[in-house]
């Protein structure tokens, strides 16, 4: 079979019946026309074949210039619409569903841990069904050609932009009150952690009792105040250099994350609290990783740290922003 | 001077809106395809076919061509020709490409 025949059949394949005989015979002609020139000034045949083929490129491409199918799946029609939608459609979706799962988990009996962990993979699918689902619909509005008036009525329903529609710009750098409230609150924390240590409890025979277990007074609490004393050390950089840095950033989302993890973990397992200290008290739940003090503890720490970095990641992308914003405003007189 | 994949990109942009006047203008004398291509070719517009044909097409859905099957010859060609409308058409994109030449030159003599 000839190249022109198969370039012919590859093109034709997806241009609707009633026009195909048609656009063939025409196709066909066009490209033996240009053939015969080539051929007639001394070209060898086959090379002038080649030639006139790859001068009308890829067949599946002259297909769509004929049947007027986008080559794209989401046009710039659509696209600032599907933009705008689909995150915010997760940022949704995914949280209920993480909350839901967890809750529904939790309330059937099951442990904590494996709660979290259905709540995560619960939300890692849906989010992977939202983005597939909302993307094929997108396509078939832009590609189907009965779906062209529902995407008119879809671009009208949006609106025409206008200038109410400009995002607010947020102010990015780190104000005095900002740095003063962050280390106030570490500070509170440090104490906190250290009044915590020296809680204790006495027994009946006159020992004194400490609150927490032995190995995360000695071990974690060191740790941990460490760990808040150098997130407020953080602050003090960015307040520092006027902006959050990509390594201060960083740092701070590991700080926040080194924090969470042995407090969530401690609490699970039950090795924050002495179990001694619970006896004395008469709440022996307060220790147990299953018992509810301990429970609300890791997924109080779970939320606030998830919270605490949205935010971090949040200021500084606002902290991006503020270089260009600041040049373009100079005056340049 | 800009280099060549710069002043190509920007010719083809020129270009682009200039194509369909050409086949209007071209095809008040009925032509097909291929001979279109070497008219074009012959007044100084270069174009290719995936671009023309498609467009032939196109215009022919619009009502601003007619075509007619010739089967005389050897080979069978599909001829167009420009419709009242199109000539109506292509007599409006001439007056504005007109215009157009010359406020880009009012624009390049007043520096």
């Amino acid at each position: 079979m000839s190249w022109t025949e198969r370039y012919l059949a590859a093109a034709l394949r997806s241009i609707p019946e009633p026009k195909r005989t048609d656009v063939e015979r025409e196709l066909r002609s066009s490209i033996e026309d240009a053939i015969e020139e080539r051929a007639a000034a001394g070209e060898d045949r086959t090379a002038a074949e080649r030639t006139v083929l790859e001068g009308l490129g890829d067949p599946s491409a002259l297909a769509g210039a004929y049947t007027g199918r986008p080559n794209y799946l989401i046009g710039p029609e659509l696209f600032p619409l599907y933009r705008k939608f689909l995150p915010r459609l997760i940022a949704v979706v995914v949280p209920t569903t993480f909350i839901v799962m967890l809750a529904v988990n939790l309330a059937g009996g099951g442990d904590m841990q494996s709660a979290i962990s259905r709540g995560i993979s619960g939300g890692i699918t849906v989010a992977i069904q939202i983005a597939f689902w909302a993307t094929v619909t997108f396509v078939f509005l832009e590609w189907a050609a009965p779906a062209r008036q529902a995407r008119s009525e879809l671009v009208a329903a949006a609106g025409q932009w206008t200038v109410e529609r400009l995002p607010k710009v947020q102010d990015a750098r780190i104000s005095v009150r900002e740095v003063a409230g962050e280390i106030t609150s570490a500070l509170i924390t440090i104490g906190f952690l250290v009044f915590s240590v020296g809680l204790t409890s006495t027994t009946a025979s006159g020992v004194e009792v400490p609150l927490l277990d032995h190995d995360f007074r000695t071990v974690w609490v060191p740790i941990l105040i460490a760990l808040v004393a150098m997130r407020g050390l953080g602050h003090l950089m960015a307040y520092n250099a006027g902006r959050w840095t990509l390594f201060l950033t960083s740092a701070n989302v590991l700080a926040q994350v080194l924090f969470a993890v042995p407090v969530v973990v401690g609490a699970l397992s039950g090795a924050i609290v002495n179990e001694d200290f619970a006896r004395v008290i008469g709440w022996p739940a307060l220790e147990s990783g299953n018992g509810v003090p301990m429970i609300a503890l890791a997924v109080g720490t779970t939320l606030a740290t998830g919270w605490e970095i949205v935010r971090i990641v949040l200021r500084a992308r606002r902290s991006q922003g503020v270089a260009p914003l600041v040049t373009a405003s100079t005056p340049t007189a | 001077m800009p280099d060549d994949e710069l002043l190509g990109s920007h010719r083809q942009e020129l270009r682009r809106g200039t194509v369909v006047l050409a086949c209007l203008l071209a095809l008040r004398e009925p032509g097909y395809g291929y001979g279109l291509l070497k008219t074009l070719e012959a007044a100084g517009i270069t174009s290719d076919g995936n671009t023309v044909y498609p467009l032939l097409r196109r215009l022919e859905e619009r009502g601003l061509l007619a075509s007619e099957w010739n089967t005389d010859e050897s080979r069978p060609r599909k001829f167009y020709r420009t419709t009242a409308a199109g000539t109506e058409l292509a007599t409006q994109l001439l007056a504005d490409v007109s215009d157009l030449t010359k406020s880009l030159h009012s624009l390049n003599g007043r520096s």
